[in-house]
């Protein structure tokens, strides 16, 4: 180990395309398994739309309130360290805002009224639409 | 000829591979959501580029406006102008004069009326001046004042869809008390609608769901289609499971129109017996098999089964020839047709460890 770090030029100069290509390729392998594989059991992402169109997605892991206007008013999306809920809205039942906070993958609150809807995405969608 | 070191032939296989994945992640899925039918339409429609798909989705939309307009039991179609079936009521409640429909309606109010009475009335459109008076004919519910005598007088009146006489495109009602609600057959109808539109289309992979009443026409890429069941009292699903081509899904819950009152939930479902909110009963899934009709039954199926009590809703679900059902009582205790059984993954912790809830398979 010693010696490989006191000359390294030998080394690298013994080296072969093969082995430039085998790092090389190993680093982007690393770099891809880790994007693609990396465990979302909870989930990562919220995305927020408005009517029938996605108005934004946001990471999970922060804290912080967005309001959104929706077809009758202004909604507060509060989202805290991996889960997210409707904190206030202008509708009348207020169903949305009791749904209280979601956490996993492939959960959903929706307020009809305003025509918002929250859903968490993750890697892998456990579903592809809920029957309710 | 060099020979190539395995490293460079490892390499090649692995990038080939990496490339292979990515690939198919890409999926030919085109996804929408909107609001019609005062409720969220969600269409996905998978292999079809994606200008295409996204005109089919907005033609099956467009269509449900349509309806909606037409058949919505308190809304105008427009400022001066009542909905087809608001002009119907307005007939019924003034005699018995016939009044002409479209064929499109005669051919409901048909179809209707057999389910009621296959259902024994259980399932019963007629009681619209019922689910109003309980103020769930507004777009927002609140609590209103429970009036007995006037529920007792309406329950009395006895409105049935057999008082509807329809002939040659016109109908007339022996009984002024009947008032045409929908509500429980209309997204139905427009689910067999939207399918058979796309199947004339030629279009072999979509899933199509209306509020929460969802057809299936071929399947997601080389699996079936997947779909959630809604836990009636948490924001998850608790069970899933795969819609193969033609098969329907519907449930009735007591969370998605409701209001309390001292403490009680009064929900949108009405036992049109007694005049009341069903309150034993918190959700009722039907699952449907591959059938002309099979939106309307995932649509009207479920409502009788919730407003049997629990001793006869195996016996409303067999009357019905529905084989595939789970009820969720006020208890949160499932009782599970072992056909559907057999179909569903469940998802709920809770139902998983089987704490807190009791899970009873019916033969």
């Amino acid at each position: 180990m010693l010696s490989l770090l006191r000359s390294p030029k030998p080394t690298f100069k013994h080296m072969l395309i093969g082995d430039w290509l085998t790092i090389i390729f190993s680093v982007m392998l690393t770099v891809y398994l880790f994007q693609t594989l990396w465990s979302h059991e909870h989930a990562s992402k919220v995305q927020i739309r408005i009517g029938d169109k996605v108005y934004a997605a946001y990471d999970l892991n922060q804290q912080r309130d967005i309001k959104v206007h929706g077809a009758i008013g202004d909604a507060v999306i509060h989202i805290s360290q991996g889960k997210v809920r409707f904190s206030k809205s202008p509708c009348h039942n207020q169903y949305c805002v009791h749904q209280g906070w979601l956490t996993r993958s492939g959960q959903a609150a929706i307020c009809l009224p305003n025509q918002i809807s929250l859903e968490l995405i993750g890697e892998q969608k456990p579903y592809d639409s809920l029957n309710y | 000829m060099r020979k190539w070191p395995i490293s460079l032939i490892a390499i090649a296989i692995f990038a080939m591979a990496i490339a292979g994945i990515s690939a198919l992640k890409q999926e030919p899925l085109y996804h929408t959501q909107s609001y019609v039918f005062g409720t969220l339409v969600d269409i996905s429609i998978y292999g079809e580029p994606e200008e295409r798909a996204k005109q089919l989705a907005n033609q099956v939309l467009q269509d449900f406006q349509n309806l909606h307009n037409q058949l919505h039991a308190w809304k105008p179609a427009s400022s001066n102008q009542p909905s087809e079936l608001g002009t119907l009521n307005t007939a019924f409640a003034n005699g018995n004069k016939p009044i002409n429909i479209s064929p499109q309606l005669a051919t409901m109010l048909i179809d209707a009326t057999d389910l009621s009475v296959k259902s024994q009335g259980l399932f019963n459109p007629a009681i619209g001046h019922l689910v109003s008076s309980w103020g769930f004919q507004r777009d927002e519910f609140t609590a209103v004042n429970i009036d007995d005598a006037k529920i007792q007088a309406l329950v009395k009146a006895n409105p049935r869809m057999t008082d509807i006489v329809v002939k040659d495109n016109t109908a007339y009602s022996t009984n002024p008390n009947v008032k045409l609600d929908l509500g429980g057959y209309a997204k139905g109808y427009a689910l067999d609608k939207a399918a058979e539109y796309l199947r004339n289309q030629q279009v072999k992979n979509a899933l199509v769901n209306i509020g929460g009443n969802i057809i299936a026409l071929g399947q997601h890429g080389n699996q079936p289609w997947r779909v959630g069941i809604q836990h009636p009292r948490k924001p998850a699903a608790i069970a899933a499971l795969d819609l193969a081509d033609g098969w329907a899904v519907g449930t009735s819950g007591d969370y998605q129109r409701y209001f309390t009152l001292n403490g009680k939930r009064y929900c949108h479902i009405i036992d049109p017996n007694s005049g009341y909110p069903v309150q034993h009963t918190q959700s009722v899934t039907v699952l449907i098999p591959p059938q002309k009709n099979a939106g309307v039954l995932s649509d009207v199926a479920s409502k009788p089964i919730f407003i049997a009590v629990a001793e006869d809703k195996a016996r409303t679900a067999a009357m019905l020839d529905i084989q595939y059902f789970m009820v969720i009582d006020q208890q949160s205790n499932i009782v599970v047709s072992n056909a559907l059984a057999q179909k569903l993954e469940w998802l709920d912790p809770e139902v998983k460890k089987n704490s807190h809830v009791k899970l009873v398979t019916l033969p």
